[in-house]
């Protein structure tokens, strides 16, 4: 039984609060007044939406792909050239991005639910490398190899106007409105995907992971439903490229080559399949260990590569799921007395 | 139990120690550079010459009584690496000026972020023209490297003068092989009418396998060939094309303005260069014009521990002078005061004189051209005569 | 209409790429047919290869035979890598989910080329070819290295002896078996346990010896193995996962698609390739020579 996936009812009231608190807390990196701190943030904030975007397909309906990272690359270029080139207002060009980022995941995913296990991921990969093939030569379009650089920020003089009247909303850098916007954005996608993991539906979804011949024996579409799970995976992973490349400053073809897959598959495994939040924590931890290994060597490949091989044999859970265990060890003890 | 407390506990004081805080006082300089693969064989070196200048000028007490420090990052030869690694220098370290980049893909995306924070940014190697031009152009870029339109057109004087009418390009499919191959041919044409592009071939930054790519330009049958190519990648191609017998079969008239000639470039691949080739370079250690060069090399070749010291690290030594020229001119460190003191700044390099012009943030950097020959003298073939082209003609 | 003696040439050069990624592609082939994992560290053994095939040449010196000698040791220095790794680390992971094997080898990719640069630094490394075979002759107007050759040879002679080796051989039908059905071969007696490392090593010096041959032909530098292990995943995928015959032609078509892909439609030549693999996976999964998962 994979904890945290229970229902709402027996979760503690500290547990149904943190998020709220993290929310709160994630609001005021900017108060700290460091650029960089509301940078790490803002990077943070976008990659938890593009791995729990991940974790739906990985951990709920068990469906590894090693693709993932072509709706995060067709998300960011829909919402690049469509704010750049044609001059769209982000209000737009944000669903844009999760809608034609899910409108390839419908297409690829089609035929990607027909195959099993390796097979469903080598052909996840080839629509990957699919798409970054057409980034990269596609000169006209996608500028290839320069990318897209200079992508505009959203029109931000309404908040400007607004804080002249409301305390607190006036006065902040752009990037730093930017990150609120992310953040209040990504706060929306997660609660939505937090309401889908929670339906019926998202319940169907375990079954299918469990034991996906009991689920058809009992009536599910199996088909169907994995490949409804691969479309909401893939346009809120396109919602989370829309808002990166925006913040990056620029969008590039490696947005959706095989090792950003790669990255956030490992960032969900750190974290904690087996939680709504785990790959949330796991982009943190990931993100805040990168910054901090840097500054002391360059070789942090190594390290992660190195972390990566202990959190497989030692810490399956990730990090969600040690903390979790922990949790459990520290509520029961009292009792044992 | 006990080791999943430890590992809580340990990634929690990771994660709370607080990234370090830098001191205030030196000047930051914040370099971006590609450092691993092909195109470290250039962005090694120019790091290095831009090191060896601050050291000089730090040991003669810096500027404005401050030392430079320079923070060298890898951008890995990628846009999106440099723009990343770009904005961490600005944002975590709080460098005050950015000196660097290599291609054609990171100046331009770095300019943006240059722009944005309005930082002044020097880029002393990417080419393409499109980094200054006049959409593009901002009050914090300036670069002090030559422009795809000098190298296609000093290549194109070269051309035509060779007794060739089927000519054939061979450039890399980015920004950089375009605009040069572009200019390259527009020039051509007009100083030589009549003569025919037969071939023209793409490959991709970064190929492994030029084969493919060879064999369909020699089915062309060019009579010369005129390529962009550089780096570690020109050392992959001519070899692959060495051994396919190309440059027998165009009879060696090829040119490499991808500083095909450097010292570096014959030296890495010592017995296997084509000799005979036409190529350019920034610097070269042989030639000697002028006393200010000659003791330029001797400086280069004690801080590099080399008896023939690099090309490269010329344009990392001019961008910091230009740059910590305009910090004494200005006599500040603002940003706007500084981009205000480069316009119009005329510099003493090494390699001559240069001006950054007011119309395009542009110095007039020309390059060295000349065929490659074996001189007894080395171990390695060298440009003879090496001849600096002066670029003025061709820079609009 | 492009003459013969050019469209020769340039099917033989597609023709020697496919040799290379034969003989990585090999090696992923048959680790994956017989332990059911996709080693995504392969390419990064390719790399190792190279850059030990440059080390030892560089050990040994100017003279008759290095390049051989190297190139042997190379793979013979990936082999016993790939059986440390096998015996230590991977064995522990086979009754885990097949996520967590993925995983594991792609961390692999990320510690071992690593070390790589630790070891050789960031710079590319050039091998020469060896001096026996820098010449090249003329064929139907086409100019072929004498190196170029050797590859075309070679391919096919490993293909034969690994062939013969797997059919024919006491071990081969061990290995085959394993392939099938582990648990009975294990009830039968046999040391599949053993066996795993072996194949592991077999399979790990194929790429070893892959990265040691292409290393005069290509640079050796770092990101050399996360270009390669996706051209080796389309041709495997091409051919059929775990079929030897399978990855040989995977590898010709490949070649050939992409050799003359850039003539007829250059921008997308790349494109092409990964279409094709999609194209394969979506009609028939398991390859063209390959047989159905069970």
């Amino acid at each position: 039984m994979r904890a945290g996936l229970a229902a709402p009812a027996t979760m503690t009231a500290a547990a149904r609060w943190t998020p709220a608190l993290v929310l709160a807390a994630a609001f005021c990196v900017p108060a700290l007044g460091s650029r960089f701190y509301t940078f790490v943030a803002n990077d943070v904030v976008i990659w938890a939406l593009f791995a729990t975007s991940l974790n739906l397909l990985v951990g709920y309906t068990g469906l590894v792909s090693f693709g993932h990272a072509a709706y995060f690359g067709i998300g960011a270029y829909t919402t690049g050239l469509l704010m750049k080139k044609t001059g769209v207002s982000f209000l737009l060009a944000f669903p844009a991005a999760g809608v034609f980022a899910g409108g390839f995941a419908l297409i690829f995913g089609f035929f990607c639910v027909r195959l099993t296990r390796i097979y469903f991921a080598m052909l996840t990969l080839a629509f990957a490398q699919i798409v970054w093939a057409i980034c990269f030569k596609w000169n006209e379009v996608t500028g290839g190899e320069q990318g897209m650089p200079e992508i505009p920020y959203p029109d931000f003089g309404w908040l400007e106007r607004l804080g002249a009247a409301v305390p607190l909303v006036g006065g902040w850098r752009t990037a730093e409105y930017y990150y609120f916007l992310t953040l209040g954005l990504v706060a929306l996608c997660l609660w939505a995907l937090r309401r889908i993991v929670g339906s019926p539906f998202g319940r169907i979804l375990t079954t299918i992971r469990e034991n996906p011949e009991r689920a058809e024996f009992i009536g599910v579409n199996v088909r169907r439903y994995e490949l409804a799970a691969f479309v909401l995976a893939g346009g809120f992973a396109g919602l989370a490229g829309g808002l990166f490349g925006i913040f990056n400053r620029g969008v590039f073809p490696d947005f959706a080559y095989w090792t950003k897959s790669s990255e956030v598959l490992i960032m969900t495994l750190l974290g904690g399949m087996g939680t709504f939040f785990g790959p949330g924590i796991g982009a943190l931890a990931l993100i805040l260990l990168n910054q901090q290994i840097v500054s002391y060597t360059e070789y942090w490949p190594l390290v992660l590569g190195t972390m990566l091989v202990v959190l497989l044999f030692g810490f399956p859970g990730g990090l969600a799921g040690a903390a979790t265990a922990l949790w459990r060890r520290a509520r029961t003890r009292p009792r044992r007395a | 139990m006990q080791r999943r407390m430890i590992l809580v506990a340990l990634l929690s004081l990771v994660l709370l120690v607080p990234v370090a805080a830098d001191a205030q006082k030196p000047i930051k300089v914040g370099m971006p550079m590609p450092l691993s693969g092909p195109p470290a064989l250039f962005g090694d070196p120019a790091t290095k010459g831009a090191l060896m200048f601050v050291e000089e000028l730090n040991a003669k007490g810096g500027v404005l009584g401050r030392k430079i420090e320079l923070l060298v990052r890898d951008s890995k030869a990628d846009a999106n690496e440099a723009v990343r690694v770009a904005r961490e220098l600005i944002l975590k370290d709080n460098v005050d000026f950015l000196v660097g980049t290599l291609t054609s893909a990171e100046g331009p995306a770095v300019s943006v972020v240059a722009k944005e924070n309005k930082i002044v940014f020097i880029a002393p190697i990417p080419k393409t023209d499109q980094l200054t031009a006049a959409d593009k152009l901002h009050p914090y870029v300036f670069r002090v490297a030559a422009t795809t339109t000098m190298g296609g057109r000093s290549a194109a004087e070269i051309v035509a003068k060779w007794p060739v009418t089927r000519v054939a390009t061979m450039s890399f499919d980015y920004a950089y092989g375009q605009d040069v191959t572009k200019a390259f041919v527009e020039h051509l044409k007009k100083v030589k009418p009549g003569v025919q592009i037969v071939d023209q071939q793409w490959p991709k930054l970064g190929e492994q396998d030029y084969n493919p790519f060879i064999n369909a330009q020699m089915a062309k049958r060019p009579e010369a060939v005129f390529s962009s190519i550089w780096g570690g990648f020109f050392v992959t191609y001519s070899k692959q094309a060495k051994a396919l017998g190309f440059f027998d079969a165009i009879k060696y008239n090829f040119i490499g303005v991808g500083e095909a000639a450097t010292p570096e470039t014959t030296k890495s691949m010592g017995a296997d260069y084509p000799v005979g080739i036409w190529g350019n370079s920034y610097d070269a250690f042989y030639w000697g014009e002028t006393s200010a060069h000659r003791d330029y090399v001797a400086r280069l070749s004690k801080y590099l521990k080399d008896e023939y010291p690099s090309s490269w690290a010329i344009q990392g030594y001019i961008g910091m002078q230009f740059l910590t020229e305009a910090i004494r001119k200005a006599n500040s460190t603002d940003s706007d005061k500084v981009a205000q003191a480069l316009l119009g700044l005329a510099v003493e390099t090494p390699m001559g004189k240069l001006t950054i012009r007011e119309k395009d943030h542009q110095a007039n950097r020309g390059q060295l051209y000349g065929k490659t020959v074996k001189d007894p003298q080395y171990p390695f073939a060298i440009m003879k005569p090496a001849v600096y082209v002066d670029p003025s003609p061709f820079m609009d | 209409m492009p003459d013969p003696s050019f469209v020769f040439a340039q099917s033989l050069s597609g023709l020697t790429a496919a040799m290379f990624l034969f003989l990585i592609a090999s090696g992923l082939s048959l680790i994956f047919g017989v332990l059911r994992v996709l080693n995504f560290a392969h390419g990064t053994f390719y790399m190792l290869g190279a850059y030990s095939a440059y080390q030892i040449v560089q050990w040994l010196g100017p003279g008759p035979g290095r390049f051989w000698l190297a190139a042997l040791g190379a793979a013979l220095a990936v082999a016993a890598l790939g059986g440390i790794v096998e015996h230590f680390l991977f064995r522990h992971l086979y009754d885990k989910e097949e996520l967590y094997q993925l995983l594991f080898t792609y961390a692999l990719v990320l510690i071992l080329s690593d070390v790589a640069k630790i070891f050789w630094g960031t710079q590319q490394k050039s091998v020469s070819r060896p001096p026996e075979l820098t010449g090249s002759f003329a064929l139907f107007g086409a100019t072929i290295p004498h190196y170029n050759l050797l590859i075309l040879l070679l391919g096919p002679a490993i293909a034969l002896a690994f062939w013969f080796v797997l059919q024919r051989t006491r071990a081969g039908r061990f290995i085959r078996a394993a392939a099938l059905d582990r648990e009975t071969l294990g009830a039968l007696g046999v040391n599949v346990d053993r066996l795993y490392t072996v194949v592991f090593m077999l399979g790990s010096f194929l790429g070893g010896l892959g990265g040691a041959l292409i290393a005069p032909m290509r640079a050796t530098v770092p990101g050399m193995d996360t270009e390669v292990i996706v051209e080796a995943f389309v041709v495997v995928v091409i051919g059929g996962l775990g079929s030897f015959w399978g990855t040989f032609l995977g590898a010709l078509i490949y070649g050939q698609v992409l050799s003359f892909g850039i003539l007829l439609f250059p921008r997308f030549s790349i494109f092409a390739v990964f279409a094709l693999m999609a194209a394969v996976l979506i009609v028939r999964p398991w390859g063209l020579l390959g047989r159905p998962l069970r």
